[in-house]
């Protein structure tokens, strides 16, 4: 069996001159001219003889994994090849080792994870576990028991859990890796793998504090997988998440997904802006400005360091939204330097705010 | 080299024209031949150069892709059947008025085939589910003038799960916030009457932050710009009507530098290389910022306005009114 990781289409000899593909009647592709680079073409070529011929065999992986390789999009290769896999009984945890090694150069291509998907289904099916919905297009809203996942899937789901890990330290806001967590999660659904998330997300975010999907991925742990257990305690639950927060923006104040984030579990949890105002106002005023004020040590309001570019444009949003229920002619003023000083690309936004408040104010008799 | 400062539109009508002569990335995108014949045509036409490209041998194209056992499109001949494809071969005829080729009651049994019990939609036997799949069919539905034989229930409530915290939509449900799924989601509930579904003002604003000082759009916060997102992010809040809380002046210029002004096409950043989808979704973008001598086009169908408004398919969006010069 020919070493095929590592070699490029150019060091292979083409398969119109191997003794084992004679058989093989190549079917050219339609095109209203000549392609100039037949090299390329000589795999699909062959592909479509294959398929004409409906054949499954080992030799069709060797066929359509030079496909892939040259073209990893190329959807119809891939679907071939999970069912040459499954109709051959080919070890499919090899496989995964395969998909492995040729992952980081595939990392952006939608194909190469949606097969990790089905070969990882074919290999645990039926889920270790009743699958939450999540991803999984045919499940139903209503929770089912849950059966102890085995050994082996606990380790199998690490194993997964710790490949995408190194492919997030390659391209750490990769859309498709994330999701793919999100779905593996799901589908072994161990109370166990989830409890480690928080660490992990908390890792990269150390790396990256400005790393959105790391943002995302953490609201979907703590607030978008029902209860996990031992968070029961809500209220402590958004304690943490306040906490860390407020310390992540004291770290980085300029930080969008950091606040966006904190408004999401806010509106979670119903919990009121105005809660936050002490942390925010030290954020909206300059660094002189605050010079004159007391320097208490307050742990629950972490304040913004010395390098930190202030009056931050996130804090003054959030202040005016704190003062528009009951002060609005204080919103109405920080939205004015935000239209005219502070942030004038999304002037018309600001504006509309402005005239949307003022709506709802009674006109003074 | 020439400026950067206007549209250079005979030179990008050129560079679609020449599209697969003697391009080796040509020969290895077969897989989306289809849907770039179609970024093509729409770009052709937004640029109000319509007949740049043969209509019959569009149409023979369309034809020579259509998979007869699936009642399908695929984006190539001899290629498996999908909906991206499908959507794109509808689009394509509408255009050329040539719908009249395609065999209606087939092509809606595979599109509503791929329907998931969750309400998205596959994008074929492979089982890859994708909002964006449930849009290409919700908007090939709409074009076959069949949208009354699918689950609208299903398909809006599959939509509703995927609203994250931000106001956002994703892929899939759980799925990070990006401006291409939100576009998809939004366009898809326009199609079907149902923006309800939306917190439209927190959604609007989300979206107004994907401008960057460099006048580029990102598709979530902190990433890179990319002019593919003057489309996405654009056409949601055309929808939204809120285009004005872009910075018009800055985006038009921001696209227009991002022009190849020797070969034509636009890339995706300034003084990248570029090509036909970028070109486009920067014209779409343009065209919804007002620029003059362009056409309007739908921000919900991503065609010509006018078109999708002689169908009767025009939903409440708002564009920038078009510049004189």
């Amino acid at each position: 069996m020919p070493d095929i990781a590592g070699d490029g289409p150019e060091e292979q000899p083409l398969f119109s001159e191997r003794p084992d593909w004679t058989d093989v009647t190549p079917v050219p592709q339609y095109e209203g001219y000549n392609p100039i680079a037949p090299i390329f073409y000589t795999p699909q070529y062959y592909f479509r003889g294959i398929v004409k011929t409906n054949e499954k065999s080992e030799r069709v992986l060797e066929l359509t994994e030079a496909i892939i390789r040259l073209n990893p999009a190329h959807y119809s290769a891939w679907q071939y090849r999970y069912h040459t896999l499954l109709a051959i009984k080919a070890p499919l945890d090899a496989e995964l080792k395969l998909m492995d090694s040729l992952a980081v150069q595939f990392l952006k291509t939608y194909q190469v994870w949606h097969h990790r998907r089905l070969i990882l289904t074919a290999i645990y099916s039926p889920p270790p576990s009743n699958a939450s919905g999540l991803n999984d297009p045919t499940a139903t809203t209503s929770s089912s028991a849950k059966s102890k996942p085995s050994p082996e899937s606990q380790a199998a789901a690490r194993t997964e859990l710790a490949f995408i890990t190194r492919v997030l330290m390659v391209d750490a806001k990769n859309y498709h890796t994330w999701s793919y967590r999100q779905w593996l999660l799901a589908f072994f659904d161990d109370v166990h793998l989830w409890e480690g998330e928080l660490g992990f997300v908390e890792r990269l975010l150390e790396e990256d504090v400005r790393n959105n999907s790391a943002w995302h991925h953490r609201f979907f742990v703590v607030f978008g997988r029902g209860q996990l257990q031992g968070e029961e305690d809500r209220v402590a639950v958004l304690k943490r998440e306040l906490s860390y927060t407020k310390d992540q923006i004291a770290l980085a104040p300029n930080n969008a997904s950091a606040w966006n984030y904190l408004r999401g579990i806010l509106e979670r949890t119903g919990t009121s802006f105005s809660n936050l105002r002490s942390f925010v106002e030290p954020y909206t005023k300059t660094h002189e400005d605050r010079l004159g004020d007391e320097e208490i040590l307050d742990l629950e309001n972490p304040a913004p360091s010395a390098e930190a570019e202030l009056p931050c444009v996130a804090a003054l949003e959030f202040l005016a939204d704190i003062y528009e229920k009951d002060a609005v002619s204080k919103s109405v003023e920080i939205w004015k330097r935000l239209a005219n000083e502070l942030d004038t690309m999304r002037k018309k936004y600001w504006e509309y705010r402005i005239k949307e408040a003022l709506k709802d104010v009674p006109v003074q008799s | 080299m020439t400026s950067s400062s206007q549209l250079l539109i005979p030179l990008h009508v050129r560079y679609i024209q020449s599209l697969g002569e003697d391009d080796l990335t040509y020969h290895l995108t077969a897989h989306l031949r289809m849907n770039a014949v179609y970024w093509g045509l729409t770009a052709l036409c937004i640029m109000d150069h319509k007949d740049a490209l043969s209509k019959d041998e569009t149409i023979e194209y369309v034809m020579s892709c259509w998979v007869d056992e699936a009642g399908a499109f695929g984006p190539h001949p001899d290629h498996d059947p999908h909906l991206l494809p499908t959507l794109s071969a509808i689009q394509i005829l509408v255009i050329h008025d040539a719908l009249d080729r395609i065999d209606v009651p087939r092509v809606t049994k595979f599109i509503l085939s791929l329907q998931q019990p969750s309400g998205v939609f596959a994008g074929d036997q492979f089982g890859e589910i994708d909002t964006r799949f449930l849009y290409s069919a919700v908007n090939a539905l709409s074009l076959l003038d069949q949208l009354h034989q699918l689950d609208v229930e299903k398909t809006v409530s599959y939509i509703k799960q995927c609203k994250n915290f931000d106001g956002g939509f994703g892929a899939v449900i759980g799925a990070e916030s990006h401006a291409a799924q939100v576009w998809v989601c939004t366009a898809a509930l326009a199609i079907l009457d149902r923006l309800d579904v939306i917190d439209q003002d927190t959604l609007a604003w989300w979206l107004a932050e994907r401008q960057l000082p460099n006048g580029g759009l990102n598709g979530r916060p902190q990433k890179l710009e990319d002019v593919c997102y003057s489309f996405w992010v654009l056409s949601s809040l055309s929808v939204l009507r809120k285009v004005s809380w872009i910075d018009a002046d800055k985006l038009t210029s921001f696209i227009l530098s991002a022009q190849d002004t020797e070969n034509g096409g636009i890339a995706d950043r300034p003084g990248d290389l570029p090509d036909v989808f970028h070109t486009i979704f920067g014209v779409a973008g343009l065209s919804l910022l007002g620029y003059p001598g362009l056409v309007d086009i739908d921000p919900v169908y991503c065609m010509p306005a006018n078109l999708i408004e002689s169908k009767g398919l025009r939903k409440g969006w708002e564009a920038l009114p078009r510049k004189a010069s």
